[in-house]
C-alpha cells in the first residue's frame, strides 16, 4: 500500500473492512460484499446446487458477516475462510434442514481443479498451497476423494457417508483420513507424535 | 497445560476426533469436549490448526459463481431490515414475480444501488477513491504497520502493527487539520503485531500515534493533506 491520500479501495484489507463494517460505513459493506459475493454464492451454490437456495444462503451468510464484523478476530484466519466456513455451515444446515440432496461431489465441475478462478488477489492465502492442494485431490484415488469431499463440504459424518455409499463405517473413516494425510503430505505439514 | 512433547493419554483419545472437529463434521457433547481439551493443549491445538488449514483450502477451491440480478438490492433491503426479509417479500421472492425482478433490472440498469439510493456514497468505483488515505506508521525510520482513514460517513481508521517491538496495550491519538488531539482508543500489540479499527470524530486527519501505557510514543503516521 502506498502512502498518500486518493487511494484505491483494492488497498483495503478485508479486516480494514470489516472495521468500517462494524462502525457502519455502508460503502466498506458494499465494497466486502462485492468483493467476496461471487466466491461466497459460488461456494453455496456447489453445495446446494440451486440458484435461490444459494442466494438465501449467501445472503443470510453476509447478514451474520454484518453482524459479526465488530468481533471477527483475526487469530481465527484469513477473512475469505471465516467467511466461506460460516457459508458452508449455513448451506449444510439448508441441506440438512430441507433434506435436500446435494450435488454430486463427482461432478467433473464441482471444484476449479484447473485453477482458472482464483487470482492471487482473489484469496490471501499461499498460491502455491492452493496449486499443490489442487493437484494432490485430483491425484487422489476416487473414493478417497469422494468420502474427503462429502465431509468437507457437506458436513457428511463417517457415518452418514458409510450409509450413503453403502459401505462399513471404518472404511469411510479411514477413506477421509488417508485423502486428507495425503492432502497433508503436499502440503509439507508437519505431523505430529 | 499439555505440550507437543508430552501428549498426554487425553491427546490420543481425540486423536481420532480432529479431523472431524477440522471438517466440522463432529457434533454434539463430542464436540464440546474435543474443543476444552483442544483450548488447553497447544499439541491438539496445533494439530488442529494443520488439519483445518486443509479443510479451509479445499473451500477455496469451490469456483465462484455470479449471483443473480438483483443480489446486492436485495441483500441491502435485509441488512436494512436488521432481519429477515418479511414473509410477504419472501413470497414474492420465492414465486419469481416478474413485476419484482423487472423492478431489479431497472434500478440496476440505471447503475444506482439500493447502497446509493438511500442518502448515502455512491457505489465505489464512482467516488471512494477521493475518501480513502493510506500512511505508513513508522518508528525510527523504519515502516512498522500502516495507517488506513476512509474519511466517508461515518469516518473510521484501522491501524495495522507487524514489527513493533513492544507488547501490552497501546494508545492511538490522532491530530486534526485544527490542531485539536484526541485519543482515540486503546489496543493490544502482542508481540509486536496487532490491527484495530475505530470510528473517527469529524475532521481531517493529520497525524497518527500509538503511544505506550508510559507514555512513549512508539510509531507515528503523517497523513498528507
Amino acid at each position: 500500500v502506498s502512502n498518500g491520500r486518493n487511494q484505491d479501495e483494492a488497498d483495503l484489507s478485508d479486516e480494514a473492512l470489516l472495521s468500517g463494517m462494524s462502525v457502519g460505513d455502508e460503502w466498506a459493506g458494499l465494497v466486502f460484499v462485492r468483493r467476496h459475493q461471487g466466491r461466497i454464492f459460488g461456494l453455496a451454490q456447489r453445495i446446494l446446487g440451486e440458484a435461490s437456495l444459494a442466494e438465501d444462503v449467501a445472503q443470510e451468510a453476509f447478514m451474520r458477516i454484518f453482524r459479526h464484523a465488530a468481533v471477527y478476530d483475526a487469530r481465527r484466519g484469513a477473512v475469505t475462510t471465516w467467511a466461506l466456513t460460516i457459508t458452508r455451515n449455513l448451506a449444510i444446515d439448508t441441506l440438512r434442514s430441507r433434506r435436500a440432496t446435494p450435488t454430486d461431489p463427482d461432478e467433473p465441475l464441482f471444484l476449479d481443479l484447473t485453477g482458472s478462478t482464483v487470482s492471487p488477489e482473489d484469496v490471501a492465502v499461499a498460491q502455491d498451497d492452493l496449486a499443490r492442494v489442487r493437484v494432490a485431490l485430483d491425484d487422489l484415488p476416487a473414493d478417497q476423494r469422494r468420502a474427503l469431499l462429502l465431509a468437507a463440504m457437506y458436513g457428511r459424518s463417517a457415518s452418514e457417508i458409510a450409509r450413503a455409499e453403502v459401505i462399513p463405517l471404518g472404511t469411510a473413516k479411514s477413506r477421509v483420513r488417508l485423502g486428507l494425510a495425503k492432502l497433508r503430505e503436499v502440503l509439507a505439514i508437519e505431523e505430529i507424535q | 497445560v499439555s505440550s507437543r512433547a508430552t501428549p498426554s493419554e487425553q491427546c490420543y483419545e481425540i486423536d481420532d476426533d480432529l479431523p472431524d472437529l477440522a471438517l466440522g463434521t463432529l457434533s454434539g457433547r463430542r464436540r464440546a469436549e474435543v474443543l476444552g481439551h483442544v483450548g488447553s493443549c497447544a499439541r491438539c491445538s496445533s494439530e488442529l490448526q494443520a488439519l483445518s488449514t486443509i479443510s479451509d483450502l479445499l473451500l477455496l477451491l469451490a469456483p465462484a459463481a455470479e449471483p443473480p440480478v438483483g443480489f446486492e438490492l436485495r441483500l441491502a433491503d435485509k441488512l436494512r431490515a436488521g432481519a429477515s426479509p418479511p414473509p410477504a417479500r419472501r413470497l414474492l421472492q420465492r414465486i419469481g414475480s416478474l413485476a419484482a425482478a423487472a423492478a431489479v433490472v431497472a434500478v440496476l440498469g440505471a447503475g444506482v444501488g439500493i447502497w446509493a439510493s438511500a442518502g448515502h456514497r455512491s457505489a465505489p468505483d464512482q467516488t471512494a477513491a477521493a475518501d480513502l488515505a493510506s500512511a505508513q506508521l513508522q518508528h525510527n525510520g523504519s515502516a512498522v504497520g500502516q495507517v488506513m482513514i476512509s474519511a466517508g460517513r461515518p469516518a473510521w481508521m484501522f491501524v495495522t502493527v507487524y514489527d513493533l517491538e513492544s507488547t501490552g496495550n497501546v494508545r492511538c491519538a490522532i491530530t486534526l487539520a485544527d490542531g485539536a488531539v484526541d485519543t482515540v482508543g486503546v489496543f493490544k500489540l502482542s508481540s509486536g503485531y496487532g490491527a484495530w479499527g475505530t470510528a473517527l470524530p469529524a475532521g481531517q486527519v493529520r497525524s497518527v500515534r500509538l503511544v505506550s501505557s508510559a507514555g512513549v510514543t512508539l510509531a507515528s503516521a503523517r497523513i498528507s493533506a
